[in-house]
């Protein structure tokens, strides 16, 4: 080895070993308050899921075909959940994200107020909107198409505004120094570079409210949760292994046919 | 006719873009702007169909004066003055066709435009543009799928289906290499001759200046220091320009190709 001279410590590298330090001692404080605080009797704990173990997990891996035809009317209910859903989020989506893409209406006020709305409907979780929505449209599939679809303008009109944001705006510049008006760029210049992307997160949406709509049904909101929360209930694992299988086999699928179109569409 | 007269503009950060610009541009001319970056050249051209707004004087296209311009006044204006990018601005999801029917959107409706109900005539213009600068064949290709000397023809055929009086072009070679700098040179002379539409480009090559104007403005520091045929012009008239000696890349060369 040469003789290479090593570089220069950093300035304070003192003072920032004992910040790190003390962030550290602090975290495992945090977790040793936490765990001394919660009061769980450890060997009951161990000794009960190593019981329920034994028993539950065999019976999940031999699902109830018998209850196939049931579980999937309600796999597919879930589907349309989802879709309707995400339709419905991927229509409202496009004129909140206009609202809120700081190049479009032209003005801070407009884009402030739009994203701001935007997160407020994001803060809330699908199962907060489901319960919200059951009591306003009673126990049905509605109630989960509306909590579906409020819960996903949330985020796709975040991700639509960052698209409309990240357009090439010289080429809309462009169109309006060669006589365009204001609807023809948006119909020429704006939306043959929106729209792909667009699609692309309608889709993968879809694939996230398959996910959220397939839990709803906790609540009372449609689909395949009330058979879930029922399973569970009556401790019929048999049956709880079909609906785990039926919705394994639904996101798998779906993941991958929405991965590839959206490989195409962009 | 284009007249500058006693034009003026300062940018909002005090920068003063034009100082006391008076030019008169013929109809039919083929006038190119020489001047280093930064020289004024684009506030120049851009000041013609209103992309920046001058701030003093007066500007005239066709007996006209275009400062006050508001929107409808101003489509009207953008629709008779076609313009040309450096970066070719065109639509690179859409194919070519539906980027050079673009260019009759400032003489279509709206209702029509947005629903692709183009009159047939349009679309045989469209084509009949984009078989004038020999690109016809990737009429239904993407636009990104072109080189760039492609793309900027495509955006020559999109500014002759405009049907434009004036054609303005800003630095349209300054992302090409030589030879396809000559052919969209070649190009647009080619159109300035045949269909009589004056033309106004920027360029900072002082040999494509000399080969294919019919007048040269020069522009230094917002004035304009150099305004004649290009009989008149020599390599020192360059030097006053630029106010330094020419150097190599001041020069685009390759002209023997096309």
């Amino acid at each position: 080895m040469a003789d290479y001279q090593l570089p220069p410590k950093p300035k304070n590298s003192g003072v920032k070993m004992a910040k790190r330090i003390v962030i550290a001692v602090l975290i495992v404080l945090m977790y040793v308050w936490t765990f001394a605080s919660i009061d769980i009797d450890w060997a009951r704990a161990i000794e009960r899921a190593m019981d329920n173990f034994q028993r539950v997990i065999p019976e999940l891996f031999s699902p109830d075909w018998s209850a196939a035809g049931e579980v999937s009317l309600a796999m597919l209910e879930t589907v349309f959940i989802a879709f309707a859903g995400s339709l419905m989020a991927a229509i409202l989506a496009v004129p909140m994200s206009f609202l809120a893409a700081s190049n479009m209406m032209g003005g801070k006020i407009f884009s402030a107020t739009g994203k701001w709305i935007l997160s407020a409907v994001r803060a809330f979780p699908e199962l907060i909107l489901a319960i919200l929505f059951v009591v306003a449209v009673g126990p049905n599939a509605f109630a989960g198409v509306m909590a579906i679809a409020i819960g996903s303008t949330g985020m796709l009109g975040k991700m639509f505004s960052e698209i409309i944001e990240s357009i090439d705006m010289e080429v809309v510049r462009g169109m309006e120094a060669n006589g365009a008006n204001k609807i023809q760029v948006l119909f020429y210049a704006v939306m043959p570079q929106i729209i792909p992307e667009f699609l692309s997160f309608a889709i993968y949406r879809f694939e996230v409210d398959i996910r959220a709509s397939s839990i709803l049904g906790i609540v009372g909101a449609g689909g395949i949760g009330t058979m879930i929360i029922f399973a569970s209930n009556n401790r019929n694992w048999n049956e709880m292994g079909m609906i785990l299988l039926a919705i394994i086999i639904v996101v798998t699928v779906i993941d991958f046919t929405s991965a590839r179109i959206r490989r195409k569409i962009v | 006719m284009i007249e500058f007269k006693d034009v003026g503009l300062v940018y909002p950060n005090g920068t003063e873009g034009l100082k006391n610009i008076n030019v008169t541009i013929n109809d039919g001319e083929f006038v190119v702007i020489v001047g280093l970056s930064g020289a004024g050249k684009s506030t120049f051209i851009r000041s013609i169909n209103r992309l920046v707004t001058p701030t003093t004087g007066s500007l005239q296209v066709d007996e006209e004066d275009i400062i006050g311009y508001h929107s409808g006044e101003l489509r009207k204006l953008r629709t008779k003055v076609g313009m040309i990018f450096q970066n070719y601005n065109l639509v690179k999801r859409s194919n070519v066709l539906k980027n050079v029917i673009a260019g009759r959107l400032g003489h279509t409706g709206t209702f029509r435009s947005v629903l692709n109900l183009y009159k047939k005539e349009d679309v045989g213009l469209a084509y009949e543009s984009l078989k004038r600068v020999n690109i016809e064949e990737k009429v239904h290709n993407r636009a990104d799928e072109l080189s760039g000397g492609q793309q900027q023809r495509v955006s020559i055929a999109r500014v002759l289906t405009q049907q434009p009086k004036y054609i303005l072009a800003d630095e349209p070679v300054a992302s090409l290499d030589p030879p396809t700098s000559h052919q969209v040179m070649t190009y647009l002379k080619k159109i300035n001759k045949e269909d009589n539409i004056t033309t106004i480009v920027n360029l900072h090559f002082i040999d494509m200046a000399m080969e294919y104007a019919d007048r040269i403005i020069g522009m230094r520091a917002g004035e304009v220091v150099f305004d004649g045929p290009v009989s008149e012009v020599s390599e020192q008239t360059f030097e006053e320009i630029y106010g330094r000696s020419i150097r190599q890349d001041d020069l685009r060369g390759g002209a023997e190709e096309s």
